[in-house]
Parts: C-alpha cells; structure tokens; sequence
C-alpha cells in the first residue's frame, strides 16, 4: 500500500520532486507556486511519508513516489479529466508536441545530404529562424496553460518559467534551449508534458 | 523617385547598411551576371522614417508600384492577373541578423484573378489551392500575428481535384482561410498585401525578441532593416521547369562533383514535404542546364573559396538561382574538402583551415569500431537489435538498466550503456553518468535522443525488439535474455546494439585526409607538439596522430602499471636515509625502460612525483605522506626521491638501448636557487632536468630558472588558475565557471582565453626563449582554439598536451601563423 498524499501543497511539492529528480527548496517554490518558507515543512512531512528523501540540502522522490502521485492524481483531477474543452486543447497539444520536438532536433541537428549532422551554430541565420519558431510553438502552449491554470493554478507557473527561459536566449544564452541542466525551453517543456500526463493519467509514447 | 527602393541591378553591394545583408547578397550575385529572379529592396531609410513617424513615408508606396511595374516588364508576368500572374516574396533583411523579425512571405500577389491564370497556366487547381491557402497562413501569421489554421484548410486542399474550375477553388479556400481568423483579414487585393507586408517587416524591428538581442549586442535600435521584395518563378509551368538543389562537392563525404537533386514539374517545396521523390541532378536535368548548372557552380566555388548549397528554379528552360549559401556539411566533409582546395588551388591555405574547426578534428578521429570486427560480430550473431540512430557514435560497456546504478557505476569507473522503455527528466543523472544510451519505445524527435544529443552521448531509439525487466534486472530481445553488467557496444549511427565488446581505434579518415590538412597546419606553425603518454601502446598513437615528442609523468606510469601501492610504501618506510628509496628508482628503472624503448630517439619529457597535485591527493595518500614528510610538499625538500628517478631513468636509458632523449622536470619550481640546485642533481646522470612553472612567482624569474636547465614548462591552466586565485580542476569542468561567466562575473573565461593578466606574465617566460633551455606551453585538457592563437601570437611554439587534442592543436596553431 502506498502512502497517500491528500494535502494538495503536498502533491505540488511532491510533484516537482518527482519531474526534477532532485530539488532544493528554492527550485521546488520556483517551480511549484508553494512559498519557499513553507517548502521546507512540506517536504519534511513528505519524508516522513517514506516518499522524499533529504539529501545535501535536496529532495530526492523514493519509489513510492511515483504511485502515490498517481493515486493522487486520479482524485485531484476528475474534473479536469472530464473537462471537454481540456480534451481538445490536449489533442491540438499532441500536434504542437510533435512539431516542437521536431524543431528542437533542427536546433540540435542539420540534414546535410540526408545525413544528421550536429549544428555548430556557426549559422546565425539558421538558428535564428529555430528560435523563432520555438518561440511561436511556446506561444501556442498557452490556452492550453490557461485552462488547466483555471483548475490548478500550479500551470501559472510555466508561462513565467518558459518567459526567463526565452528572454536568456535571446540575450545569446543559446544554452538555455536544450541543455538539460538548466530550466531550458527543452527542459519546461518536457516537464510541462510529463506534468499533463500525470494530471490527466496517461503514459507517455515517447 | 526619392529614392527609398533599388534594383537588384542597380544598387551597390557593399553598401550593406542600406541594403541590409540579404538583400546585399542578392545584389552582389545579380551584379556578378547570376541570374537571380528580379527584384528590389526597399532601403533601410524608410524603416527609420517608418520608426519616426509610425506611417509610411510619403512616396513610398508610388515608388513601390513604379518598381513592380518594371519587375512586370521584366518578368512578362502580370501582378494580380494573367496570363502569367506576378507572385512576389517579401522578405526582412537588416544589416545584421537578428531573431526577431518577420519570416519571409511567399506567393504574394495572389487575389482571385491571379490564382485563376496561375490555375491555367500550371494546368493544376489543386496546387492553387494549396499556393492560395499557404500564402493566406504566412501572411496572417506573419503578419498578423495569427495561430496556424488548422487541419481544417489542409484537408480542404487536399480535397480539391487538379481539374476543377480555379475561380470556385480560389473562393472556397479563401473563404474557409478567412473563417479561421478571429476579427482580422487578410486582404484580396494583391497591393495592399504589398503594402502589408513592407510595413509588417519595419514592425518586426522592434518586436521584444529583437530589442532584447540588439541590447544585449550592443546594436543600436536606429539602424532599421530593409525590406527585399523579389518576383517569384515557377517550377511546375510546364515539363521543361523545375526546382531543385545542388551542393558543388557532396556535403557527406566531401567528394568532389555537383551533388544534389532535381525534380521535374515542382515547386521547391514539393521537395522539402518528400511528397515526390527527386532525381540525381545529374539524371533529371536536361544537358545544356546541367552544363550550364556545372558552369555557375565551378565558378561560384572560385570566387567563394567554398563549397556551397545552390537552390535553383528552371522555368521554361530558363534556371533561376533562388539562394546561394555557404554548404553545410559533416566534419569528414570538411577536412576533406579542406584538403583538396588547397590541392585544387581554389583557396589558400588559411582559408581552407579557416574552414575546419578544432571540434570537427575531434570529431573525425573519435575512435570507432573497426569494420572488420562489426561485420564478424554479425555473422557470428551478436547484432540483438537495431533502432533509429540518434546521436552518432561508437560505444562499448556494460549494460544498466537503472539511471541510479549508471551513475554508481560510471562513477565506479565503468563504462555505462543505460537501457531503458523510455527516458524522462528523472533519468538525466544516469543518461549524463554513461557512454551510450538505448530506448525501446521514442522516434529521433524523443526525450532521450534530444537530451543524448545535447549531452554529445552516443544514443539509439526506438529499438522496439527489447524488453526490459526492471524487477530481473535483464534485458531481453528475440528470445535472448542479457543481464545487467554484461558486456554491450552500441552504434549511434546505424542503431545497431551488439552483445559483447568492440576494440575501438583511430578511423582512417583520420589518417588521410586529415593527415594532409594538418601536415600543411603543422608546416605553417613551426611548432613542435608533444604528446602525453603513459603506456608504451600510447606512442604509436602519439606519433600517428602528429606528436614530434612525448610527455609522461613517474607517478601515472607507476599507478598505471599497478605500483601505486610500493611506492607509497617507499615514501612512507623512508626514513632519511638515501638507501631507502633505491625502491622507488628500481620501479622507474622497470617500469620506464619500455616506454623509452617505444619512443626510440623522439624526445620525452618525464614530470618528476608531485605529491601536492590535486590529481594525487588521494591515490598517493598525500596527507599520509607528507604528515610524516612535510618536507615533500616542495619541490626540491627531498634532493634523494628526486635522485632516485634521475637514477632510475638513467638505468632505463641503458636498458632501452641507450638511444633515449629524457629530461625529467620538477613541478612548482619558483626560484632560481631552486633550478640551481635541480642542475647539480642532474649533473653528469646523463638525463637533462628542467622545471614545470606553475605560480606567478616562477614566469617573473623565468628567465634565470631557464639559465640553470635544459627544459622549462609552464603549465598554462595551473598558472590561470593561480592569478584567478580559483582551484585548477574548476578550469576542466563546466561548472562552476559556465554559470559564473554566464552570470557576467568574469571577464575572461580562463578555460576559453589567456587572461591579460597571465599574458604579461607570458611574455616575460617569452623573452627568455633563445638560450639552450627549450620552453614549452603545457596544456591540459581540451584545447582552446582561442588559446591557442594568443599563445603563438606571444611567440610560443613548443607544447605538450593530450594525446587526443594534437590534432586540433596542430590545426589551431596552423590557423594562427597563416592568420
């Protein structure tokens, strides 16, 4: 039997854990909309459940993690499962994924003679076009965000973090597209979808 | 006119700031006789009117109508009519490039008499359809800043039959285009689309993303960008047009002759969606284009010094070239052709190094697989399974089915291949921690490719046969089950998973064509390049790889050969008496004499045992031994351990057959007293001595430390990191210095550039060059092309580095002398 999580700031905090793998206080306010003074006691509480652990000033989510999100998830959001207008943003979503990742692998990699090749981003031009269209393909997240931010305002929290994430690459920081180290466009975006399945209680494809 | 727009024709293009740099290319190529379809560019002056005043500015527009009706005349076509109707592309292009602003438009023109004569003219309603409903999606998206339509239009197109009557088709997709928008329209009439368009590309001067980037460049905000307005042509009029695009040299292998494809009958982007499959251009194209194709290519490539990606329109036998770059192309391609300009003599030798970086050097001689051994390891069935690659490379290590375990593993030493269903975020620690990476479920777009290509990790996906067992912890495929911690060897390129290992060597790439750019980078240098070695094995690799010495250190190869243990137990037993490290000088008599022996008469630098680097600390149980012997925390505090390896090497000389060119240098040696008293150890021991400066201190008495040896190196990270006052390992890994030099706290990156600071220390080291003492640059680590340069410009040009990084060192270092 797992541990169950019925306090909804416990699931926040329990959430970002899980996405991030490892999290200090500070990343899991950022990232979950919860105070950063009020982190700490959820997190202690969450350990003493058996589904964190404390290490070196982070957050490590425990096997038991996983189940108990997903337990959660299936009573948190019944409403925004059965919520019709959600169910057709998600499936314009699946199209906007697939473009998206598309494009991060044009940012990654450029067919030369139908070979891949790893772009030096010696071409500022090229880059320049990816960028942009990621930025348009962000732009499109956000009636999805919207709505899900009007059942859980937890999805507040990624047009802000897709935002930071933007304004650095335009500032030359082109790192903060894909490294995944930093809360890079890749990064929020992938958190933003393993977020939705959870919510939803779907698997990942790919 | 008043002078806002010009002609391709007409205008002069070096005159960039004006013209804006696409439209200067343009320019340039229609003033060199290409035959680039006509058109205009409206000039950067009547942006920043446009700023100034938010409108147009007066006589834009009659100007704007003037020029399209010359572009009619010339084209034959008309604009908004037939029988042949004028399609326009609209297109930004400020002097600099920059993120930000408006994406080109294509098919501008079209209202519904256009699109009925462009309808009779191609014979073809449905590609109408589709021409109509991507220019209604460009324009309001970039225009108007509209969301994409849907599959709602597609559909629609896709519905249309090619027969059908065009004035019924046209109004059908307008309409249904029109209905996607929300309370904006894109307007019918093909002028004030025009006028739309140029405005819309002066807006996008000052879209946020734009702004953020000139501020952040220091661009100013008044420069403006011009606008190129260009006739479209017409691949699909008839059979006797086309599109098509050509590389002057094949972008994969680099070989020479005209590569590329051509199809008959099509737009370009019939190519791009591969909704028809091309033709070798070679095939297609009728002789006298090809000849003529041939003809632009070859001299294209002169003038250019370059190998280039020619995009290309035939309209009724007439080839329009659309857009000329320089070609993008795999690092093999780039040594190659590299190599053969400057055999052709279609560019000088700093111009085709120019054109090579230090990481595609990397790249081309990252050890592989041998073919031999792949094609046996199939035969004899050791192929499991094979997915898409993802990221290319070639991998051999033991199976993990855990992102934790990798990392325990890897740190453990290992080599990791992490198997796993499928990637997420939680697992980036272990797909960081190992050497390859393969997933059972995802395409070349999924998490684990994306992350394993901005990780370099050799990755393949979607090998769709395995099936891992978490709880068993095994690995099964086609009824055979691996556990983990067997041994597997992964190829990122054919997404071939193999059990067991693969010996990995130098590829012949590396050896060839290389071998020939870097013989004329190293002749251009002038420099002698030094190779770390530890094992005798390493030399050959050294000497293949460019190295005319060695470098080696007495500590790495008595931990490699596995003495660690007796020569701390040496420097632990000794208890002042010189007897008691006649130990340490019988290991670096046996243990040396083979690696002298494998170098032979090439010169080879040995490091004496430095028990205070940080790479020591804990394998030679430093606190231990220098608690109960301070006096080894410097450099000359126990004359006999440096006499033991003096005496040790002595004997290894002999034994090796007495042909050996040894010195030994002592590290942190600051004081000229010091290499004074180095001297007179290695007096008439028949091994040279010299010393490895590491501080401040030591470059300002660089020049009296020489006097007294045979050898001086500096070891160019330690000396950063000492003036930086930061530990030397921060200057091999990418934090903390990424996200401090990220955070602007840092001027100098001192693993990208010599600090000023360091320089001036530099060039003192730099004029004591000349005497009979050889002073060389140590680097450690990648190295920096930048680095490098600034080295050679101070006038250096003896160095030792990893045996992996000589190629790139030689080819950095050529880049600089011919700059």
């Amino acid at each position: 039997m797992s541990a169950l999580v019925t306090d909804k700031t416990d699931y926040d905090v329990l959430n970002v854990v899980a996405l991030k793998k490892m999290a200090t206080q500070q990343v899991v306010a950022a990232a979950s909309g919860v105070g950063e003074a009020d982190v700490g006691p959820v997190l202690a509480r969450l350990a003493e459940q058996g589904l964190v652990v404390m290490a070196a000033g982070s957050a490590f989510p425990t096997d038991s993690a996983e189940p108990a999100l997903a337990d959660a998830a299936a009573r948190l959001y019944v409403a925004v499962r059965a919520d019709p207008g959600i169910g057709e943003l998600v499936g314009r979503f699946e199209l906007v994924n697939s473009q998206f990742l598309t494009t991060m692998s044009a940012w990654q990699q450029i067919d030369v003679g139908g070979r891949k090749v790893a772009n030096d981003h010696s071409d500022s031009e090229y880059d320049d076009k990816i960028i942009g269209r990621l930025d348009k393909l962000v732009a499109r997240l956000g009636p999805l965000l919207d709505a899900l931010a009007g059942h859980d305002a937890r999805f507040g929290t990624y047009p802000a973090r897709f935002t930071a994430a933007a304004t650095a690459v335009d500032q030359g920081r082109h790192e903060f597209v894909s490294s995944p180290t930093l809360d890079s466009v890749h990064n929020i975006w992938f958190e933003f979808h393993e977020d939705l399945l959870r919510t939803l209680g779907r698997a990942r494809t790919e | 006119m008043s002078g806002f727009t010009r002609a391709f024709a007409d205008a002069d293009p070096d005159d960039v700031d004006w013209l804006g740099g696409k439209g200067s290319g343009l320019v340039r190529m229609t003033r060199q006789g290409l035959r680039v379809p006509p058109g205009y560019v409206v000039g950067t002056g009547a942006c920043r009117a446009y700023l100034t005043s938010g409108t147009l500015p007066d006589g834009l527009l009659d100007e704007v109508h003037t020029r399209l009706a010359a572009l009619e005349a010339q084209a034959g076509k008309t604009f908004g009519g037939g029988p042949l109707p004028l399609l326009l592309s609209v297109r930004s292009g400020a002097p600099i490039s920059m993120p930000g602003m408006m994406d080109t438009i294509l098919n501008l023109g079209l209202d519904r008499g256009a699109a009925v004569a462009l309808a009779e003219a191609t014979g073809d309603s449905r590609f109408v359809a589709d021409v109509v409903a991507r220019f209604h999606t460009m324009y309001a998206e970039t225009v108007l800043d509209a969301l994409d339509p849907g599959a709602g239009v597609d559909a629609l197109v896709a519905a249309v039959d090619p027969g059908e009557d065009p004035g019924a088709v046209y109004d059908r997709v307008w309409a249904a285009c029109e209905e996607t928008l929300l309370d904006e329209t894109v307007p019918a009439d093909p002028r004030e689309q025009l006028a739309g368009a140029i405005e819309a590309v002066f807006r996008s001067w000052n879209t946020r993303r734009a702004r953020t980037y000139r501020e952040f460049h220091g661009i100013p905000h008044d420069l403006g960008t011009a606008v190129v307005v260009q006739s479209m042509v017409f691949g699909n009029l008839s059979d006797d047009s086309g599109s098509g695009v050509v590389f002057t040299r094949d972008p994969v292998t680099g070989e020479p002759g005209l590569f590329g494809e051509y199809l008959a009958h099509s737009q370009g982007e019939d190519v791009v969606a591969g909704t028809r499959t091309p033709d070798a251009v070679a095939d297609a194209l009728a002789p006298g284009l090809l000849a003529e194709l041939r003809g632009t290519a070859a001299d294209l490539e002169r003038a250019q010094g370059d190998v280039l990606d020619i995009e290309f329109t035939v309209e009724r036998s007439t080839l329009y070239l659309l857009q000329v770059r320089s070609a993008k192309r795999t690092p093999e391609a780039a040594v190659r052709i590299a190599a053969d300009m400057i055999t052709e003599g279609l560019t000088t030798s700093a111009a085709a190094l120019r054109g090579v970086s230090a990481e595609q050097v990397r790249q081309v001689q990252r050890p592989g697989f041998d073919d031999a051994d792949v094609e046996a390891a199939r035969s004899a069935g050791r192929l499991l399974t094979s997915g898409i690659g993802a990221c290319p490379g070639q991998v051999s290590g033991i199976l993990v089915l855990d992102p934790d375990r990798a990392g325990e593993r890897a740190a453990e030493g290992a080599d990791v291949v992490l198997a796993r269903t499928v990637t997420s975020p939680a697992d980036l620690h272990g797909m960081i921690a190992a050497q390859g990476i393969v997933t059972a479920t995802g395409g070349s777009t999924s998490h684990a490719a994306v992350v394993a290509r901005a990780l370099g990790t050799t990755c393949v996906v979607g090998a769709g046969a395995l099936h891992v067992d978490e709880a068993a912890r095994t690995l099964s495929v086609d009824g055979r089950t691996l556990r983990e911690g067997d041994e597997v060897s992964l190829d990122g390129s054919t997404g071939e998973l193999f059990a067991g290992r693969f010996a990995v060597s130098t590829p012949a790439a590396a050896t060839g064509a290389l071998g020939a750019l870097l013989g004329v980078a190293a002749d251009a240098a002038g420099a002698e390049v030094l190779a770390r070695v530890t094992l005798p094995s390493d030399v050959a690799v050294a000497r293949e790889a460019g190295a005319t010495g060695l470098v080696t250190a007495v500590d790495d190869v008595l931990v490699a050969t596995g003495h660690l243990d007796g020569l701390v137990a040496h420097l632990l037993a000794d208890g002042g008496r010189p007897a008691a490290l006649d130990g340490v000088a019988d290991l670096v008599e046996r243990e040396f004499a083979p690696i002298l022996a494998a170098a032979g008469d090439v010169e080879i630098g040995v490091r004496a045992i430095d028990l205070v680097a940080d790479e020591a600390r804990e394998l030679l149980q430093q606190t231990a031994v220098t608690t109960r012997h301070p006096e080894l925390t410097v450099p000359l505090g126990r004359p006999a351990l440096l006499e033991a390896q003096l005496r040790g090497l002595a004997r290894a000389t002999v034994n090796a057959g007495g042909g050996s060119r040894v010195h030994l240098a002592v590290r942190h040696v600051s004081d000229p007293a010091e290499a004074a008293a180095l001297r007179e150890l290695g007096r008439d021991t028949g091994v040279g001595v010299g010393a490895y400066l590491t501080g401040p201190r030591a470059a300002f008495a660089a020049k009296e430390i020489a006097t007294a040896g045979d050898v001086l190196w500096v070891e160019v990270r330690t000396l950063q990191a000492a003036v930086f006052g930061i530990p030397a390992r921060h200057l091999l890994t990418a934090e903390p210095l990424d996200d401090y030099v990220r955070r602007g706290l840092l001027s100098c990156d001192p693993r990208v550039a010599l600090d000023p600071a360091v320089e001036d220390l530099l060039v003192r080291v730099a004029a004591a060059q000349g005497g009979g003492c050889r002073i060389g640059m140590r680097l450690s680590g990648r190295v920096s092309e930048q680095m490098a340069a600034q080295l050679h410009g101070l006038g250096f040009r003896r160095f030792a580095v990893d045996v992996g990084e000589v190629r790139p060192l030689l080819l950095a270092l050529g880049k600089a002398a011919l700059q």
